[in-house]
């Protein structure tokens, strides 16, 4: 017994305070963000029924966090933003009428592997934007995921956007069925041309056919890929797809952010969750992606209710290693100014006072309760890096105030 | 930003084919050449780092972008099953991954019932039995001589890569099943497949282009 009370378990850590000052300010910039573009922040229970989650089968329970409840039912810690929001959308405000737009900035808890930068309890912030179902509702939710990113500091920026009805398309138009379209899937995603020939050869695609499969994961671009696969493609499904792609893309020209932005219809993953356009954000000196996001229309009615939903999360975990490694992260002070003062009658108040009034200002004051004298008070400030010190004594005229 | 690449290789005969592809399709390796015990080798002037991995680990290396390119076989990717680019077949390398076993079991596997399997590969065993046969087996997991199993009666049958099949004949093992082609792949951070495109694509193009060709001398060469 008692042999962890020294540890904190596999994929969750301790965030000092240095971490939590830049945390909380990115999570300032980013709740700010996302109030004044009218997405209302909620807050869903860390603990929800195992049920919300397993629904729909867009999750594995393999990352579940479960644990049971006094009667036995199985209960899982929050996973992601989106589910708890299609669930109140559906149940406490399904007498709302459409459009609902939700932001959220809570812990998620995934049992998966960890270690180089994911954690298995890490911060997310995110929206949803539920009810619409049109390409400047896609746009506007690829557009606030860029701007959150600015926000909070990563310039370097890359936004690819796919498109899940592009590929469901083309297994229509080449009568390619369900499992056999999921293997196809998986092989894009992985950019495995190898896998992806063999497969073509297996199907009896050939000639343009096969051309084409084999350039879903190789091409990236803007309109240029977009027109490429406008002439290969006949599926309505698909070239429905297309369109809404080059719709995002104008909106986006419009809001100024195609410099961000390519397409890769190549990105397939997650396809029984994704219904429309799919899109992922990177940064340099991190592995993984920053920002994921999609069009998920099928999420809503698992809970009962028709709507339509796009959205998208950022791993503020991830972003602040990437600045951090990227050397852009920005330190709040710990302490600005410390105040101490003499045994004197009433400099107590006068210090107390002080503070509060420099506080009031947004300055961080720290009031010495150790009685140190100036000497001492002025070698605290300093080994503590803390930029102003005050020491008042006999008389608020006398005040001696020493910047180190 | 940074455009130094960093490449993992899994240390051996495999890291040795990938700087010889590498070279000529001209990238300046000389500093993986270098015969040292450093594991990171680096060359700043071609832009190059190479780490020198086990290859059980260049997947992972890739994965956490700790590496953005590596150079590992495909029987490794299968049992590390990572989120990985999988962009080149190299080509060499090349061998199976098998269910070995008995030759008097050819043909007869679905008849064991409750199989003990033995392997190195317990991730590709899993998914192929409970995933391709839809069969829960036993499995063992073994760091070598696996075909030792079935002749001491700890497994029925293994699960390894063949390449010759002389280890599997002198020892009276056959091939009962084949799960995958095995050979040698380039694969890419997700990453880093977007944020270093300009210096990735063109590496990736060459070595295509390297392969082809020599593939075509590989024919001229055989037709003489």
């Amino acid at each position: 017994m008692g042999n962890y009370r020294f540890h904190t378990p596999d994929g969750v850590s301790d965030m000092l305070p240095e971490d939590c000052r830049i945390k909380r300010g990115l999570e300032q910039k980013l709740r700010t963000l996302f109030e004044v573009s009218g997405y209302s922040e909620i807050e869903t229970p860390g603990i929800e029924f195992y049920d919300v989650f397993a629904s729909g089968d867009f999750v594995s329970q393999e990352n579940l966090y479960k644990l049971s409840d006094h009667q036995g039912r199985i209960l899982s810690l929050r996973y992601d933003g989106t589910v708890p929001a299609a669930r109140l959308a559906a149940t406490l405000f399904r007498d709302t009428p459409p459009p609902l737009r939700f932001s959220y900035i809570e812990n998620m808890y995934r049992f998966s592997e960890s270690g180089g930068g994911r954690q298995r309890e890490f911060t997310q912030g995110g929206v949803e934007l539920l009810g619409i179902s049109s390409p400047q509702a896609d746009a506007e939710v690829i557009a606030l995921a860029i701007a959150s990113a600015l926000e909070i500091g990563i310039s370097d920026l890359q936004i690819s956007i796919g498109q899940a009805d592009f590929f469901r398309g083309l297994m229509e138009q080449w009568e390619i069925p369900q499992e056999d379209a999921e293997e196809i899937s998986r092989h894009i995603d992985q950019k495995d041309t190898v896998a992806l020939e063999k497969a073509a050869d297996r199907f009896g695609l050939t000639g343009s056919a096969k051309e084409t499969l084999l350039l879903i994961p190789a091409l990236f671009g803007t309109y240029d890929t977009l027109d490429d696969f406008e002439k290969r493609v006949e599926s309505p499904r698909s070239k429905a797809a297309l369109q809404n792609m080059r719709d995002i893309l104008d909106i986006l020209d419009d809001y100024g952010y195609m410099k961000y932005v390519s397409v890769d219809l190549g990105m397939l993953r997650s396809l029984d969750y994704y219904t429309g356009m799919i899109f992922k954000g990177f940064t340099y000196e991190i592995g993984f992606p920053i920002i994921s996001g999609g069009r998920y229309d099928n999420v809503v009615s698992v809970f009962g209710r028709d709507l339509a939903a796009v959205g998208f999360s950022l791993s503020l975990n991830l972003c602040m290693t990437a600045l951090h490694r990227q050397n852009k992260e920005f330190v709040p002070s710990e302490v600005d100014t410390i105040i101490g003062y003499s045994c004197q009658p009433g400099m107590r108040r006068l210090a107390l006072a002080m503070a509060k009034d420099l506080r009031s200002e947004g300055l961080i004051v720290l009031v010495d309760c150790e009685g140190m004298n100036e000497e001492d008070l002025s070698l605290f400030a300093e080994k503590r890096d803390i930029d102003q010190m005050i020491f008042l004594n006999d008389g608020a005229c006398d005040c001696e105030e020493e910047e180190i | 930003m940074t455009d130094m690449l960093t490449i993992a290789l899994s240390k051996g005969r495999l890291a040795d084919q990938a700087i010889d592809l590498l070279e000529a399709a001209g990238y300046d390796c000389s500093a993986a050449r270098e015969k040292s015990r450093r594991l990171i080798l680096e060359d700043e002037k071609a832009g190059l780092r190479f780490i020198m991995a086990k290859p059980a680990d260049v997947p992972t290396y890739v994965e956490y972008g700790a590496a953005d390119i590596g150079v590992v076989g495909k029987d490794t990717l299968l049992e590390e099953g990572r989120q990985l680019y999988e962009v080149i077949d190299l080509g060499f390398g090349a061998c199976q991954m098998c269910v070995c076993g008995p030759a008097s079991l050819k043909g007869k596997l679905d008849q064991i019932p409750n199989k003990r399997v033995a392997s190195k590969y317990p991730h590709i065993t899993r998914s192929y039995f409970e995933g391709t046969k839809r069969e829960s087996v036993e499995i063992i997991k073994l760091n070598g001589s696996v075909e030792l199993a079935p002749l001491i009666g700890l497994a029925e049958v293994i699960v390894d890569i063949v390449e010759s099949g002389r280890t599997l004949r002198e020892n009276g093992l056959d091939v009962l099943e084949v799960i995958a082609d095995i050979s040698a792949r380039v694969v890419v951070n997700r990453v880093s497949m977007k944020m270093k495109a300009q210096v990735i694509m063109p590496m990736l193009d060459a070595l295509r282009g390297e392969l082809v060709k020599q593939k075509a001398q590989g024919e001229e060469k055989a037709a003489q």
